[in-house]
């Protein structure tokens, strides 16, 4: 990892991702209710909540891979769909198994940047970039769970992206891996640009993320800094746990 | 659109499904070809004498009989293996307007048609010309209806290719699309097509349809002409693409 590595932003407002009362209802079950956020330039945002809580579906939806019921996300004022070169404003690695597994990463890659206008070259770049530049003529079917992870991590790189927005990006990391993540993550914030990362594993978003945003059950139960929710429950964990247990005291 | 076709030009060279599908489509044209002349003296054959203009018609058309289904699979499996292996949510990222993925998929394997179609049209001329030789039978490449027997199998070929993008946009499981592909072109129409009542009706099955486009097929089923068989196929494929499209493709990607 070099310092330096990114560019830093000319206009920050590209980088906001604002969601403004997301919904979305599976078979009459609210899989997301209402849930409004902003995610501010130059700050990594921890979006943080039990399994089933709404997370992916809430990043999906921003994503315009979700249709919402209601609501409506923004990135730089505009909707996903409309960005005319997403890629170069949002890079997203939403899973660890949207490869095929008879490509090889670089190939993978490749069809990425070719379809987003990018240089091919740029494959190459990315793979160097997370850590995989002597895997990347080797098939995805041999990769393990953390290379798959950096593969995912190195396609939402490809264009350079304002926004990055990363679902448990540190399943299957060693621990290398995740002390290199969180490096990484913490310099392309500084560079003026967001991170929104979902995560479970509290301990290491503890050391992580500038803010956080909170969802339990599909609703929205907090949005503070780190700073902010330390003062009022002590460590991430307890306030986790405090806020996700006692739903009855909402902020 | 430029950028998303070489993606999609990509996505298909990058596995090696392409090349088993065309060896196994070139090996059926050498096949149905060989079988063709080999039992052309049988005094049973149903064939026209190859000396003739209208059995060297049939030999050549037998270069789609392959193809045309094995070029569905592969515009099949290229579709529906996006939400196979979840690759569709970086296709769906990269492009958010999905209708010009299925787009430049079409483009494709249509392409993709033309070279089975041409590939295994040769294989049967590079079959036919030594073999009819030795038999004493002069092969003019640019015999009476052939040109058109040409043009109907690459026809054939890739509008079939269009039948698979469509099947597979509309479908998306992998499994299901492919089966229910085989199924329907050897076990379901063949069915329906032996009832000689049923004939008028038949004439106008995807099948059919594409039999017609060459005037040739083994059954006893009537034809439609050859526009009108080129038609009613481009329909079917043009049915499904839209619907795929429109009803399918939009669908959230989880």
């Amino acid at each position: 990892m070099r310092v330096n590595l990114f560019r830093e932003l000319a206009c920050a407002a590209d980088a906001r991702v604002e969601v403004r009362g997301l919904t979305k209802h599976y078979g009459g079950v609210a899989a997301v209710d209402d849930v409004s956020f902003t995610v501010e330039p130059g700050s990594v945002t921890g979006f943080l909540g039990p399994n089933g809580a709404g997370k992916t579906t809430t990043l999906r939806m921003i994503l315009g891979l979700v249709r919402p019921d209601r609501g409506r996300a923004t990135i730089g004022g505009a909707g996903y769909a409309d960005l005319a070169r997403p890629l170069e404003i949002v890079g997203a690695a939403l899973d660890s198994t949207g490869f095929h597994p008879g490509r090889t990463g670089l190939d993978h890659l490749r069809i990425y940047a070719a379809a987003a206008a990018l240089p091919s070259s740029r494959a190459a770049t990315v793979l160097g970039v997370v850590g995989l530049g002597d895997a990347g003529n080797r098939k995805v079917g041999g990769y393990s769970l953390g290379m798959r992870q950096r593969l995912a991590l190195a396609t939402a790189l490809l264009g350079d992206p304002a926004v990055l927005i990363l679902d448990e990006p540190a399943n299957g990391l060693d621990p290398e891996g995740i002390v290199w993540l969180r490096r990484f993550l913490k310099e392309y914030a500084e560079a003026g640009r967001s991170v929104l990362v979902s995560s479970h594993v509290l301990t290491e978003m503890q050391q992580l993320v500038d803010r956080v945003v909170i969802l339990h059950r599909g609703r929205l139960i907090r949005e503070a800094t780190l700073a902010e929710l330390s003062g009022d429950h002590g460590d991430l964990e307890t306030a986790f746990f405090e806020l996700t247990t006692n739903q009855e005291i909402r902020p | 659109m430029r950028p998303l076709i070489i993606s999609e030009v990509h996505k298909l060279f990058s596995t090696r499904l392409w090349l088993w599908l065309l060896l196994a489509s070139m090996a059926l044209a050498a096949l149905y070809a060989s079988l063709l002349i080999g039992f052309s003296d049988d005094p049973d054959t149903m064939t026209a004498p190859l000396d003739s203009p209208a059995g060297q018609q049939t030999l050549f058309a037998v270069a789609s009989g392959g193809a045309n289904t094995l070029v569905a699979v592969l515009a099949a499996i290229g579709v529906t293996g996006e939400f196979r292996h979840r690759t569709a949510t970086a296709t769906f990222l990269a492009t958010p307007r999905r209708r010009r993925v299925v787009l430049a998929k079409l483009l494709v394997y249509v392409a993709a048609g033309v070279g089975y179609a041409i590939a295994c049209l040769v294989v049967v001329a590079s079959i036919a010309w030594p073999w009819l030789s030795a038999k004493g039978i002069d092969l003019g490449l640019l015999g009476e209806g052939l040109p058109s027997t040409y043009a109907g199998v690459v026809a054939d070929v890739t509008l079939f290719a269009m039948v698979g993008v469509g099947l597979g946009a509309l479908v998306r499981n992998q499994v299901a699309t492919v089966v229910g592909l085989l199924v329907y072109r050897f076990v379901a129409e063949p069915m329906v097509t032996a009832v000689p009542a049923l004939s008028d009706w038949t004439a106008y099955l995807p099948g059919s349809a594409s039999a017609a486009l060459t005037q040739v097929s083994l059954s006893t089923q009537n034809y439609l002409d050859p526009w009108l068989g080129g038609l009613v196929l481009t329909g079917y494929g043009l049915l499904l693409v839209i619907v795929g499209a429109r009803v399918s493709v939009g669908r959230d990607v989880t």
